[in-house]
């Protein structure tokens, strides 16, 4: 990979591309530095970028917040969560709490964190008080969690997990026919801790060139490349285009630390719905830091539009590649960063964010 | 909270490290690597303080220079909670 930026462009410009290719990736990292290197505008015009389901925060279960909320606000404990959860709202009647950052105002002990050891260290100074650590993420965050238990948990550390796979989202919407896409940049990081081999499926079962990507416009403009030659040829084989991160097999202990400590389940995908073996669950010998078990469960199925999507807001086709942030409606108008409607919004990873935050300030979609 | 941040080994205690990145020092946990061997001077890329693989510098310093771009950008262009270079993000955010 010694070519710069400027020559992998040339050479993908050189290709003769016949039709238009539609190419998605699934992590807001490769978003984001996809968004802000322009790639978008710098690649021939029959070259899509799409962006798919690559913002944890965004589809975390909408039925998980809420419980998180419930929990800070009746339960005598502290609940820890990632910042970017925070600003999550929830479905609920206007004059009730939408989000934990709401529910904070209100008095509950919540406390954003950046690190499992954050949370660690907070129970362990506070011996007496029972720790909820609310854990949402895909498996570049999950498997960190999996190491915080397998080093040692303080007893009054819990864990309301909602760790996700990225893997099984693209399976799925693979199987289900709905979106196409010609080409897959597969995520860099995902790869390095659980080896690239886990997107062999992409290309074995339905034909798809994939090229795993780093996070340097180098790294992915490689990628691109290769999976734009792929299809040039006829030829299909998963690229590694950051090698000197991701190796086959990815992360050993890392992955040890994930087997030992969780089981790999069917879950819930806001908005999307259930997809098999998506999600992480706690394997029983760490029961005692299951706080779904510790405590009552706050889930209340007969909410208005539990698990979904708030009302109005298309974050659901966004994460699933069928629409570009711009396509939704109140992009830019009713939803912006400082007053978000939906989690994609909220989220240094969700696609409006990101589009946003590059300049893009209207939805393409006429007002009438 | 995705976000990998390349950060340079300063000193090593256990499975903890101090490391370096845009002039922030952040505790960092090097448990993920167990099979690895990591010395002070190496680079890591840091994932919600854990370091989840080594890196070369070479990787690390352009990783950096993409961070340093998103915040010229964000500079011009974003006038509402911009997204944040790798200084700051670290200083908000302990290094996630
Ligand atoms: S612009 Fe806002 S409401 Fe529309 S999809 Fe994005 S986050 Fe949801």
């Amino acid at each position: 990979m010694s070519l710069n930026a400027k020559r992998w462009l040339e050479e993908i410009r050189k290709l003769p591309l016949a039709r238009r290719v539609r190419i998605m990736n699934v992590c807001g990292g490769h978003e984001r530095a996809i968004t802000m290197a322009g790639l978008r505008g710098a690649l021939p015009s029959n070259i899509e970028l799409i962006p798919g389901p690559g913002c944890p925060v965004c589809i975390c279960p909408e039925e998980d917040v809420y419980e998180a909320i419930q929990l800070a606000l009746h339960e005598d404990i502290t609940l820890v969560a990632f910042g970017d959860m925070l600003r999550v709202p929830v479905n609920v009647p206007k004059r009730e709490v939408r989000s934990l950052e709401q529910a904070k105002a209100a008095g509950a002990d919540i406390r954003p964190i950046a690190s499992p050891i954050e949370a660690v260290r907070l129970a362990q100074a506070q011996p007496q008080r029972t720790v909820v650590f609310f854990a949402a993420g895909f498996e570049t965050t999950t498997a960190p969690v999996a190491a915080m238990l397998q080093e040692s948990v303080p007893g009054n550390l819990l864990l309301l997990l909602s760790g996700r796979l990225t893997w099984p989202a693209v399976a799925a919407l693979l199987d289900s026919g709905q979106v196409a896409f010609d080409a897959l940049v597969a995520p860099g990081h995902v790869s390095t801790v659980m080896g690239p081999e886990e997107w062999n499926f992409v290309v074995e079962k339905h034909h798809i060139p994939a090229a795993v990507a780093g996070f340097t416009p180098v790294s992915l403009l490689a990628a691109i490349y290769s999976t734009l030659r792929q299809l040039l040829e006829g030829k299909r084989f998963l690229d590694n285009c950051y090698p000197e991160v991701v190796r086959p097999g990815g992360n050993a202990s890392a992955r040890a630390q994930l087997a030992a400590t969780m089981d790999v389940v069917d879950a819930n995908w806001r908005g999307v719905g259930v997809i098999p073996q998506s999600g992480f669950a706690l394997k029983p010998r760490f029961a005692a830091h299951d706080a779904r078990l510790r405590f009552p469960s706050y889930a209340d199925a007969s909410r208005r539009r539990a698990g979904q999507m708030p009302a109005g807001c298309q974050c659901a086709d966004v994460v699933l590649g069928k629409i570009y942030p711009n396509e939704c409606r109140i992009y830019g108008n009713a939803c912006t960063p400082r007053h978000p409607i939906g989690p994609c919004m909220v989220s240094d990873e969700g696609a409006c964010r990101i589009w946003w935050s590059a300049g893009t300030r209207t939805s393409k979609v006429a007002h009438a | 909270m995705c976000l990998g941040i390349p950060m340079q080994v300063k000193e090593i205690n256990g499975f903890m490290a101090r490391c370096e990145a845009g002039g922030v020092e952040r505790e960092v946990s090097l448990f993920m690597l167990a099979e690895n061997t990591v010395q002070a001077g190496d680079y890591v890329i840091v994932h919600v303080g854990y370091a989840i693989q080594k890196i070369t510098a070479q990787e690390a310093r352009s990783a950096w220079e993409l961070y340093d771009d998103m915040l010229r950008l964000d500079g011009e262009l974003a006038d509402e909670t911009p997204m944040v270079p790798i200084g700051q993000l670290l200083r908000d955010n302990g290094g996630r």
